[in-house]
């Protein structure tokens, strides 16, 4: 067990050169100066100059690039250039809203995806399939930049129950993580449907009915929880969906999370900004993946972590 | 909220899915915790009011929707649009211009100009920053020797090179001399003035400098909002708001739907046009639509030789319906264009050549330029026009309307960061921009001048012609202003006649408001100013007023 976590965790480092190596070439191809963007087009020629050599962005792209990996493998993911501040800092101040979206998000998900799956599940065909699926269908293809709004005008504009915009206490969190984990949702509950209906069949429930339990009662004990392991997987594989969701959300929302600092960021060609929030989503992604491994295990006792 | 809980826990206790599914069997077995989790909600519905969400917001404040964060809170640094209209609301300076984009004192209560290089400004008395010390001429000298100094690398330093020296005779008087006459000086005496000994912006530092404005400061957080309340120093009306929130809200729809909310109370020139009058319907909102002087134009690359020739610009010109457009897609609040200065500019001039809806024109100097349409109507003219996601719409408008003469337009469109890069390196056949906040005609030196091109100037279309150039370069030292005004009658005509903008046309000031502000006068170049001066009706109403 314990090698297993000291392997995965070994593997975060060539996850994170990769992670780094790709977004510097990416963000550092792309035509567009932060330069000319932080002083203005009237800058004067020389102060551009001036500016770009501060910051060090006159050096070649290999020694930038050395310089930002030698950063990194002591912690410090640089300065922002828009902000002046440490990057790292940035993402402190910034990373638990998003944290806090992502994991309402989630829980959205499961409360809607669990009781739809099932009802889907248990009785494929029926007037619950069918409702449940025709949800399922509607959630994953409404894009969060329409829902958002559309929940925004039902809850707050015309119901007056939820605040529209911005972070504060549990209700401003309601329509940010409604309108982040409805599409997941969609997906878990179909795929808890196909479980369901995959678990009927097997041989375990057909034991369980023999010894006299109801279909019903059958499933909810037993099928219910195998078929819950590939939903666990799918979870951990959504988790990167649901991190770029965030960033769509949290422009609709005016939530002041890592998504909204990144897409300004990207905006005013901010590299490290760019390079750490993106450093940071994969991190998270691969973090979450890791501990999805864990629960998978406890989920399935046939699952040995080795 | 408590009567459709009910009603949704009634219709899920009576639903089908709820007798028929493999939740009875959950619901049966968990029917205590079931009650436990609906006292929860309500208990949690209870908490939040069990009635109508309600915003917080003290007597006396406005809430303002901004869309982006100003790239600097300091005004010694910002150049945006964003920043310079908040700026506004904490820092005066010497100058400021009127409606007509004309300058009158600000800080200075009387100007004089004794000769073409000098001008001297003789200070108001008793002008107070918000920390309460008094605002004299040597705050005035340190804010434009802050600025000029090469270790500030503020983009403001280019735009003083004119500026020869400032000087403070005494503290009420301020002289400064340029380094030959210079008309549009008095622009130079428009800079936000914070006082004297005020550090440079330093590294992790956000909030605003005190300034002397009707408000200061008080709080700042990138990408959520500013927080202004009243310079205790600076009067006000009885009823006006004490304080303001600036909250930034990235998304247009949210912004129309903060305003119906009544949360927002002011959105100016931010709101989509396709909203209003959605928004107009509200009884408690009022949109307010006056002539602006944001100019919107169709650039030209002078370095495409198919470009440089004129009957080929002005094929296009004329195959633009710009009426329709301004009627249609900007839903009315815009004016057709005749040149950069609108008809509230102190040196508009009216009568040049303009180019109304005509295709066979368009087709009939296609033809001459030698530009033959083939079989399918196409004459081999293909364009790059380069734009961003907002400006795609306007793109594939023009892109149709090109299409009718024979011209293809492919459209590009780009993340803004990388289309600004694009025309800044000349990288593009045919584009459209906006320029916003155009007071001196001088402006026609930065983007017409042939010297001016990138990085030196705003001549992004690479536009040379010798006689534009005497022209605006007279322009530029005249001083006599009757003199200046025939000066830049003639640049407008020339501009009119060669076209290296298509004029389009003049974006109106849209602000939608609530009707609780009352008082708000709307200025042509979209400035806030008068909201330190409105008033709050009704409940929840302007603070107390000062002396």
């Amino acid at each position: 067990m314990i090698n297993y976590l000291v392997r995965r965790l070994l593997a975060l480092v060539p996850v994170t050169l990769g992670v780094a190596t790709l977004t510097f070439a990416i963000i550092h191809l792309v035509p567009g100066d932060p330069v000319v963007a932080m002083l203005g087009e009237t800058a004067a020629p020389a102060d551009i100059v001036g500016m770009r050599h501060q910051l060090g962005l006159d050096r070649p792209l290999l020694v930038q690039y050395a310089a930002y990996l030698g950063g990194l493998a002591v912690g410090d993911l640089g300065e922002s250039i828009s902000y002046r501040k440490p990057v790292s800092r940035l993402v402190a101040e910034r990373f638990p809203a998003t944290i806090e979206l992502a994991a309402a998000g989630m829980l959205v998900a499961l409360l809607l995806a669990f009781p739809l799956g099932i009802i889907a599940g248990s009785n494929p065909g029926g007037a619950g399939d069918l409702g449940a699926m025709g949800f399922a269908i509607v959630g994953i293809s409404i894009p969060h930049i329409y829902l958002g709004p559309l929940l925004m005008i039902l809850f707050s504009l015309d119901l007056r129950w939820l605040p529209l915009t911005g972070r504060g206490g549990l209700l401003h969190l309601v329509l940010p993580a409604v309108t982040l984990g409805t599409a997941l949702a969609a997906i878990l509950a179909r795929m808890l449907r196909q479980s369901l209906i995959r678990v009927r069949e097997s041989d375990y429930m057909r034991t369980a009915l023999s010894k006299g339990l109801s279909a019903r009662a059958a499933l909810v004990r037993h099928g219910l929880k195998n078929a819950l392991t590939s939903v666990v997987t799918i979870i951990g594989l959504q988790m990167g969906g649901l991190l770029s969701g965030t960033l769509i959300t949290e422009i609709i929302f005016s939530w002041p999370g890592i998504g909204r600092l990144l897409i300004s960021a990207i905006g005013a060609r901010d590299y490290p900004v760019v390079e750490g929030c993106v450093l940071t989503f994969a991190m998270t992604y691969v973090i979450v993946n890791m501990a999805t491994d864990f629960i998978y295990a406890i989920v399935d006792p046939r699952v040995r972590i080795s | 909220m408590c009567e459709s809980l009910a009603l949704i826990l009634l219709l899920s206790r009576q639903s089908g899915i709820t007798r028929n599914g493999v939740l009875t069997v959950w619901i049966s077995e968990n029917t205590a915790r079931l009650r436990l989790v609906a006292q929860i909600a309500a208990a949690l519905v209870a908490l939040a009011g069990c009635g109508h969400y309600r915003t917080d917001r003290s007597p006396g404040t406005i809430q303002v929707d901004i869309e982006t964060s100003p790239a600097s809170t300091d005004p010694r640094f910002a150049t945006d649009a964003t920043s310079s209209r908040i700026n506004e609301l904490i820092f005066d300076s010497l100058v400021k211009t009127d409606r007509n984009g004309q300058f009158v004192g600000h800080l200075a209560d009387r100007i004089e100009r004794p000769s073409p290089t000098e001008i001297v400004f003789h200070l108001k008395h008793g002008v107070r920053f918000s920390d309460g010390r008094e605002l004299t001429a040597r705050d005035i000298i340190f804010t434009y020797d802050s600025i000029r100094a090469p270790e500030s690398m503020s983009a403001k330093r280019a735009g003083l090179e004119e500026l020869k020296s400032i000087d403070a005779p005494d503290d009420y008087t301020v002289v400064m001399t340029t380094a030959h006459p210079y008309a549009p000086a008095l622009e130079l005496a428009t800079e936000g003035i914070v006082p004297a000994g005020t550090p440079l912006p330093s590294k992790g530092t956000a909030a605003a400098p005190v300034g002397s404005g009707p408000f200061q400061m008080v709080g700042y957080a990138r990408d959520e909002a500013a927080w202004l309340e009243r310079n205790p120093y600076s009067s006000y009306p009885p009823g006006a708001p004490r304080s303001i929130l600036l909250k930034i809200v990235p998304d247009p729809t949210v912004r129309a739907l903060e305003l119906a909310e009544g949360v927002c109370d002011f959105s100016g020139n931010n709101i989509e046009y396709d909203v209003l009058p959605w928004l107009g319907s509200h009884r408690f909102l009022e949109v307010s639509r006056t002539p602006g002087t944001t100019y919107k134009y169709l650039s030209f690359n002078f370095r495409d030789p198919r470009l440089r020739d004129l009957r080929v610009r002005r094929a296009i010109a004329y195959a633009i319906d710009r009426n329709t457009i301004v009627n249609t897609i900007l839903r009315g609040t815009g004016r057709v264009a005749t040149g950069m200065l609108s008809p509230e500019n102190w040196a508009y001039e009216g009568n040049v050549t303009t180019y109304s809806y005509d295709l066979s024109k368009a087709r009939q100097l296609l033809d001459q330029a030698g530009y033959a349409a083939g079989s399918n109507g196409m004459r081999g003219l293909r364009f790059e026009y380069k734009t961003t996601p907002e400006g795609a719409r306007l793109g594939e408008v023009f892109q149709a309307m090109l299409q009718r003469v024979g011209i293809e337009l492919t459209i590009r469109t780009l993340d803004f960061a990388t289309y600004y890069a694009d025309i800044q390196a000349g990288s593009f056949n045919l584009t459209s921009l906006q320029w916003v906040g155009i007071n001196d005609p001088n402006s026609y030196y930065m983007v017409f001048d042939s010297q001016k091109t990138p990085p030196h100037g705003q001549n992004r279309g690479y536009y040379s012609n010798p006689a534009m150039d005497r022209l605006v370069e007279s322009g530029m030292s005249t001083v006599d202003p009757a003199a200046r005004k025939k000066i830049y009658g003639q640049v407008q005509q020339l501009a009119a006649e060669e076209l290296p903008y298509v004029s389009l046309w003049w974006v109106d000031n849209v602000a939608v408001m609530n009707r609780r502000l009352v008082g708000f006068d709307a200025y042509p170049n979209g400035s806030f100013r008068s909201l330190a001066a409105v008033t709050l009706s009704g409940p929840g109403g302007g603070g107390e007023p000062s002396d």
